[in-house]
């Protein structure tokens, strides 16, 4: 069971940026009847657990909340044996266990996995459903770990609870009570680390890893990208720990270097200059003083090499203006990547960012860069003003830059391929030659012949 | 591998579902919904349950798409009725946007708010925009049972009793798997036969791909409240899809001289022979001549297509009102269904002539994969038919379709539709048989 107790303190932590500003105990707003627009928790805490590949993924709930969410994210992993990430589990409940109870139909959905699929644990997330009969999810888990001899681990992040922040951490809360510290690595490094909130979208973190292969970052485990259960039961012996773009899993990071000792940074990879910094930071914090030669020497060594690949994208973007609607933190680390690429970010969004967001960004775009507030209203306005090239932003901007004449890119649609890591920015150098070279805006608004 | 028997049931053959292709009843009624012109759809629930909704639809279709919730949240989940998260929704969203003009508030459950026993009913009292309530658990039926009670619920609560009857005012009822220019060319057709035609749901000009300002923020469909409420003297209505028919029986209900035409499917020479013909009898008119030029084109392609469809065997996964069709179609020129694997239990299924037919999961349809030559199936199969070792061409119908473009487009219905519904199954399997 998950109490109110323990969502109360994730929905207070202190070591969140959004927290600063508030009175003492008012902590993260619950949602608004018709004003919430995103997921709930329940998707917040499968996002954040589904890249486990070698785990099955048990959503013990009915029908909507697996039967439209699984087989969606690009969340790839290499994981040899049988990828599990990209299969939907569900007990699918119907009325007789709303009544009865659907404790019974967990324990034979999760012995038939077992017998089935032989994953290498699995985890069970309990629903507004489910949660709500009671079902006591916590005793058929502990019960069948038994019988099966898997970690079966209840992970207790139902939709109303909140928005897919809180289930997020709530999903890092079962992983700290149930997997971390349960296993010991076979050898340890220095150089150890682990990856918190990177969930390899598009492959992201594969951008980067091989940096770290080559300077001697050891990646002990991950939350979760490309992550295997069996290596965060281990988590607990790094070194380091490091968040990649997330503010949900501070929490996890924060009781994790309470309980191990661990310190934790905060980093992100998109773009030139924050890729470089990232890797900086952790090498920096690892405080090997060989190991960050090592780094500044191949991270010289590829930057150069990078240098020589953007000039042409360069020089086709030179004087070229951006506005930017996304939330969050791509509000500034989009827009380092745009910058990299020679791009001037004349706007970006702050809606939804954290008061940390908005400093970087301010950082980022320099004094005369707008930081709008309402994007919706602001960014046509925006737009002939500083006379900009292109929109980034989600779909439903689309008719702004298309009643302005002016490129865009989709930037919240599922994307096919990473902007992350060095490789990462040729493929946004490459999308934004393409969106400035496409006639369709300019194309697709011409009057109708009965209007002409 | 040799696929395991399992038997036609409306029991469930196993605890779970692994890789389901059923989707839930609040996501047909919040389709529904969008159905109607200006109606704002509120999806009584968690934000987890309209948010996957949403995207489920936005990534189908490729369009912005109109959906709001209650947020319950587990406090609102015990000291709540329904009245204050429902009431207090409507008051945020049109607050917050002045310019919304709903001109009704299409309210539907989810299991959430089924399991507390929410009183969505007397909510209505205290709303002042036109408000239709439907009881949509999602531990119930599924996505075409939520679609076909939202449109029961709508014309019990909005369509006027009537005694008189309007000559030639055909009402139709298709079902969930009927895309938005299905409904449209539905529609047309009738109308060309003399009707005055009018869908419910309305589609056609909701999430049809139209370029136009400020979507997404109610639904566009093509069918008014007005309207709605005055489909009482209606001289026939024709339900498409077994799904559909009680909400016909709903309709009678207001006006017993209604005379009601049901087909299960509209796809293949047979299924359509008897819907122009009824509807000939009814109007007393001939046929206008595009529409028997069409005939002769799909006496043409079963010809043509004979030959590869009559070798072949099929495997068809979904709704079962969209199987009944595929299956009869295919059959029709000779094609083998090896399997059928069904969402949900349907009486349908029970007419339905193939060697294995069943609800179940893709799980279970791996192993009728092998065995053969196309799929047709929702998209979810594309990974598994590239995981096995035997060629298997895929054919790309029902919810969800992340991987191709135009869905809205895609016409499968009357003489057209199924004219090139037969070339793409052809084309496929000649592609998979000839350059395989």
């Amino acid at each position: 069971m998950v109490s109110r107790a323990k969502i109360k303190e994730l929905m207070n932590e202190s070591a969140c940026s959004h927290n600063k500003d508030k009175k003492k105990g008012e902590g993260c707003d619950m949602p608004k009847p018709g004003m919430a627009a995103g997921g709930c928790a329940f998707d917040g805490a499968q996002i954040s657990l589904f890249p486990y590949a070698d785990a099955v993924h048990l959503v013990h709930g009915p029908q909507t909340c697996l039967g439209a969410s699984w087989e969606t994210r690009e969340t790839l992993s290499s994981y040899a044996g049988r990828n599990h990430t990209v299969m939907g589990f569900t007990t699918g409940i119907t009325t007789n266990d709303v009544i009865f109870g659907g404790d019974k139909r967990l324990d034979a959905s999760l012995a038939y996995i077992v017998e089935h699929y032989a994953p290498e644990a699995i985890f069970v997330y309990s629903t507004c459903v489910t949660a709500m009969v009671g079902d006591d999810i916590d005793m058929t888990c502990k019960l069948a770990q038994k019988a099966h001899n898997i970690p079966i681990v209840p992970v207790h992040a139902p939709g109303f609870v909140g928005g897919k922040n809180l289930g997020s951490r709530l999903a890092g809360e079962a992983v700290l009570e149930h997997l971390i510290g349960t296993k010991e690595p076979e050898f340890t490094t220095p150089y150890d680390i682990n990856l918190i909130g990177d969930y390899n979208v598009t492959g992201d973190m594969w951008q980067y890893l091989p940096l770290f292969e080559k300077i001697g970052i050891r990646v002990l485990s991950s939350m979760s990208g490309d992550g295997r259960v069996g290596d965060i039961r281990t988590a607990h012996r790094a070194k380091l720990n490091v968040i990649v773009c997330a503010k949900s899993l501070v929490t996890l990071c924060r009781k994790m270097q309470e309980r191990y000792d661990i310190p934790w940074i905060s980093v992100s990879f998109y773009g030139k200059r924050d890729t470089t910094f990232a890797i900086m930071e952790i090498v920096n914090a690892l405080g090997d003083a060989t190991l960050i030669a090592k780094a500044k020497e191949i991270l010289a060594e590829e930057e150069s090499f990078l240098e020589e690949k953007l000039l042409p994208y360069k020089e086709m973007f030179a004087g070229k203006k951006a506005v930017l609607n996304t939330g969050g933190n791509k509000a500034w680390s989009i827009a380092s990547g745009l910058q990299d690429l020679g791009i001037e970010v004349v706007a970006t969004s702050i809606r939804k960012s954290t008061e940390d967001d908005i400093q970087k960004a301010r950082e980022y775009l320099g004094e005369n860069g707008i930081l709008m507030r309402a994007p919706a209203s602001e960014q046509a306005k925006v737009i002939d003003e500083k006379g900009a090239h292109i929109l980034l932003a989600g779909g439903r901007s689309l008719y702004t830059a298309i009643k302005k004449k002016i490129s865009f890119i989709d930037v919240n649609q599922e994307k096919k391929v990473s902007y992350g890591g060095y490789n990462g920015l040729l493929n946004l150098a490459e999308d934004l030659k393409y969106a400035f070279n496409n006639p369709v805006f300019a194309n697709v608004c011409a009057p109708a012949p009965w209007e002409v | 591998m040799e696929a395991k028997k399992i038997k036609l049931s409306s029991q469930e053959h196993k605890p779970l579902q692994i890789n389901p292709i059923k989707h839930s009843q609040p996501m047909g009624a919040a389709l529904a919904f969008m159905g109607i012109k200006n109606c704002l759809p509120l999806m009584h629930g968690s934000q987890g349950c309209a948010s996957y909704t949403k995207v489920l639809y936005t990534r189908h279709y490729n369009e912005p798409i109109p959906l709001y919730n209650t947020s319950v949240s587990d406090i609102t989940a015990v000291f709540d009725g329904g009245d204050f998260s429902i009431l207090m929704a409507i008051e945020n969203i049109t607050k917050k946007n002045t310019t919304l003009k709903p001109e009704l508030i299409g309210l539907h459950t989810t299991g959430l708010t089924e399991t507390k026993g929410d009183d969505v009913r007397s909510v209505g009292i205290h709303v002042e925009i036109p408000y239709c309530y439907v009881n949509t658990p999602d531990f119930e039926g599924g996505m075409e049972s939520g679609w076909a009670l939202t449109c029961k619920a709508l014309i019990l609560q909005h369509t006027f009793t009537c005694k008189d009857i309007k000559p030639k005012k055909l009402v139709l009822l298709p079902n969930v798997n009927i895309q938005p220019i299905e409904i449209e060319k539905l529609k047309e057709c009738c109308t060309n036969l003399g009707f005055e035609t009018f869908a419910l749901p309305d589609l056609s000009t909701s999430l049809d791909g139209y370029l136009s300002e400020g979507q997404g923020k109610l639904a566009t469909g093509g069918i008014a409240i007005e309207e709605i409420a005055n489909l009482g003297d209606a001289q026939i209505v024709v339900s498409i899809g077994r799904s559909m028919k009680s909400a016909a029986e709903a309709l009678l209900q207001k006006n017993e001289a209604i005379e009601h035409l049901h087909f299960n499917h509209l796809m293949g020479l047979e299924a359509n022979d008897n819907f122009v013909a009824s509807l000939m009898k009814m109007a007393q008119v001939t046929p206008y001549p595009l529409l028997k030029r069409w005939r002769g084109r799909l006496q043409d392609a079963m010809l043509d297509a004979h030959f590869l469809i009559g070798s072949s065997s099929f495997v068809v996964t979904g709704e079962p009102d969209m199987c009944v069709g595929i299956c009869e179609l295919l059959q029709s020129v000779g094609g083998t269904v090896y399997a059928v694997i069904a969402t949900v239990y349907s009486p349908v299924l029970e007419e339905i002539k193939a060697e294995n037919i069943f609800v179940g999961d893709l799980e279970d349809a791996k192993s009728y994969f092998q065995n053969a030559d196309l799929v047709i199936s929702n998209f979810h199969a594309e990974r598994i038919l590239h995981m096995q070792e035997k060629h298997t061409a895929l054919v790309l119908r029902g919810f969800p379709n992340y991987e191709e473009l135009g869905n809205q487009l895609k016409n499968d219905q009357l003489y057209e539709g199924s004219t090139y519904f037969l070339f793409e199954v052809a084309n496929k399997l000649r592609e998979l048989k000839y350059h395989g």
